[in-house]
């Protein structure tokens, strides 16, 4: 059985992106386009992590993951940001709202993997 | 930021100017200070009067200081209409740079950015196809067997199991060879056993023929006995009986062994050209198999050596795969990056008309705030390239992609 992995990003090409490098290493990928979107998806579907931006409109990613440890059923699921900020500010707001890593874009693919593959629920 | 904003927001300035006019205290009907130069003129008039006793030259002298005074004034107040009519209509020109040319320079953008995002969105989904293409025909050329895939799997495993049958095929043929020539080595033995067996029906036929001599000479004798040898002469006459049945035995064995001699001659010539006839054949199979292995192994090997290739290419293809995607990630920046800039620009008209309208009214001249516009567009930047351009270090080059953080 694949694991899920559900994105997270306003921005098409981001999340395909993602999905070529996880689908290639034989994760199934979700889509979500802003944190509104994101949590619709949850509903109901088993992942086993969260890739998230941080700037998207509707709900940011913060706030996302901040609703996301609010739901006793992703509770657990780690939860990665993937974005262009670079500020520590923000960065210790991802850190305070429970995200498991930081990644900066661009992103490689083999340093995104490995950061999946460290995380991602057995 | 969309150019509706625009329109939106230029109709709502347009609305102020159709607000009715000021309520009419603000415009005061008399200036002093329009007539301040009247009044020194009036006041010198005056004073020049005052000081003459009222002579006749005083009173042109004080009409001439207040005309003087009068000109001056209109001069002024003809100077200061004309320079106000100058303000407003640069201001309303630089308004209208705002509601005319930012929204289609801000329209440019958004277009060019959208229609970046969709080829590079249309790109990327290409690049995908090539991605699974390649992982499909890496997964194919591995099942056809590499170099390095396990012994019991693919084309090498194969090749190697066929040539181990057909050499078991070729062993059991020379097994079968080499079980037939122990049987003519047999047979030939048995040659040996003929002889001895003619040797022997020599011998019988020999003993038959003395012992017949032997019972002729027994009856002479017996007849020389007369009457007591008549006895002896019957048991000759039986010897000579059995001598003679020993000789036709002799005979009959001696047939037989001529026949069973010819037989086994038969056999060996038989058994003879049956081996060399194998013998051919085993050569020729072996040449047979020799040949379909040669050609077999040519062919895997050719075809192991095309997959190891492949296997190599494509750990070279997997690093240009990985800078790839890099790269493609830069279109989501760039749209960032232009939305900032966009946003920051529907702010100009507003700041435009706002110096127009605060002229016209007030007679106030605030310039347009370039810091207030630059603090805005700072607070909006989420990259670091986009603060190393607002830092003055000119356009920023693509920044690296490193920077991992676990909590």
């Amino acid at each position: 059985m694949a694991k899920s992995i559900l994105i997270v990003d306003d921005s098409a090409s981001v999340r395909q992106v993602v999905g070529i490098s996880l689908r290639q290493a034989g994760y199934e990928v979700i889509e979500g386009v802003d944190g509104k979107d994101a949590l619709t998806k949850l509903k109901g579907q088993k992942v086993h992590l969260i890739i998230s931006d941080v700037n998207m409109p509707n709900m940011d990613g913060i706030s996302l993951v901040k609703a996301v440890k609010e739901m006793p059923a992703y509770k657990f699921t780690p939860i990665v940001m993937l974005t262009t900020e670079s500020q520590e500010e923000k960065k210790r707001q991802g850190q305070a709202a429970g995200a498991k890593a930081w990644v900066v874009k661009p992103f490689k693919p083999d340093q995104l993997l490995s950061v999946v593959q460290k995380l991602v629920l057995p | 930021m969309s150019s509706t904003d625009f329109h939106a927001m230029n109709s709502v300035a347009d609305a102020n100017l159709r607000l009715p006019a000021q309520a009419p205290g603000r415009r005061r009907l008399f200036d002093l200070a329009a007539w301040q130069c009247s009044a020194v003129g009036a006041a010198g008039g005056i004073s020049t009067c005052a000081a003459s006793g009222g002579e006749l030259w005083s009173w042109f002298a004080a009409a001439g200081l207040l005309a003087a005074g009068v000109l001056v004034d209109r001069r002024h107040a003809a100077l200061k209409r004309s320079l106000k009519r100058a303000t407003t209509d640069y201001l309303v020109a630089a308004e209208g740079v705002g509601i005319d040319v930012l929204p289609v320079w801000s329209d440019h953008i958004e277009t060019s950015r959208v229609q970046m995002e969709s080829a590079i969105a249309s790109l990327t989904e290409r690049f995908a196809g090539i991605v699974n293409k390649l992982d499909q025909a890496m997964r194919a050329s591995n099942m056809a067997g590499s170099s390095t895939q396990a012994e019991d799997q693919g084309l090498k495993a194969v090749f190697s199991n066929s040539s181990r049958e057909l050499n078991a095929v070729l062993d059991s043929l020379r097994e079968a060879m080499a079980s037939n020539s122990l049987m003519r080595e047999e047979v030939q033995n048995l040659h040996r056993f003929i002889d001895e067996l003619r040797q022997m029906a020599a011998e019988v036929a020999n003993i038959a023929a003395q012992t017949n001599l032997l019972a002729i000479n027994a009856a002479i004798e017996a007849a020389h006995a007369g009457e007591t040898g008549r006895g002896f002469s019957v048991l000759a006459q039986e010897v000579r009986k059995l001598s003679a049945m020993s000789g036709e035995t002799g005979k009959r064995m001696a047939d037989k062994v001529a026949l069973v001699a010819d037989a086994i001659a038969n056999a060996r010539r038989s058994a003879e050209a049956s081996a060399t006839r194998e013998a051919a054949s085993i050569t020729g199979c072996q040449a047979s198999i020799s040949g379909v292995l040669d050609g077999f192994r040519g062919v895997t090997e050719a075809l192991s050596e095309s997959a190891d290739v492949l296997k190599r290419e494509s750990l070279g293809i997997q690093a240009e795969v990985g800078e790839a995607l890099v790269q493609l990630q830069f279109q989501d920046r760039v749209s960032q990056v232009m939305t900032h800039v966009r946003q920051n620009m529907a702010k100009l008209p507003e700041q435009l008309s706002q110096s127009r309208i605060g002229y016209e009214r007030n007679g106030v001249l605030a310039p347009v705030d370039a810091r207030a516009l630059l603090a805005e567009l700072e607070q909006t930047y989420a990259m670091a390239e986009e603060r190393q351009t607002h830092g003055g270090g000119g356009a920023a080059g693509a920044p690296k992609a490193e920077e991992i953080t676990f909590f």
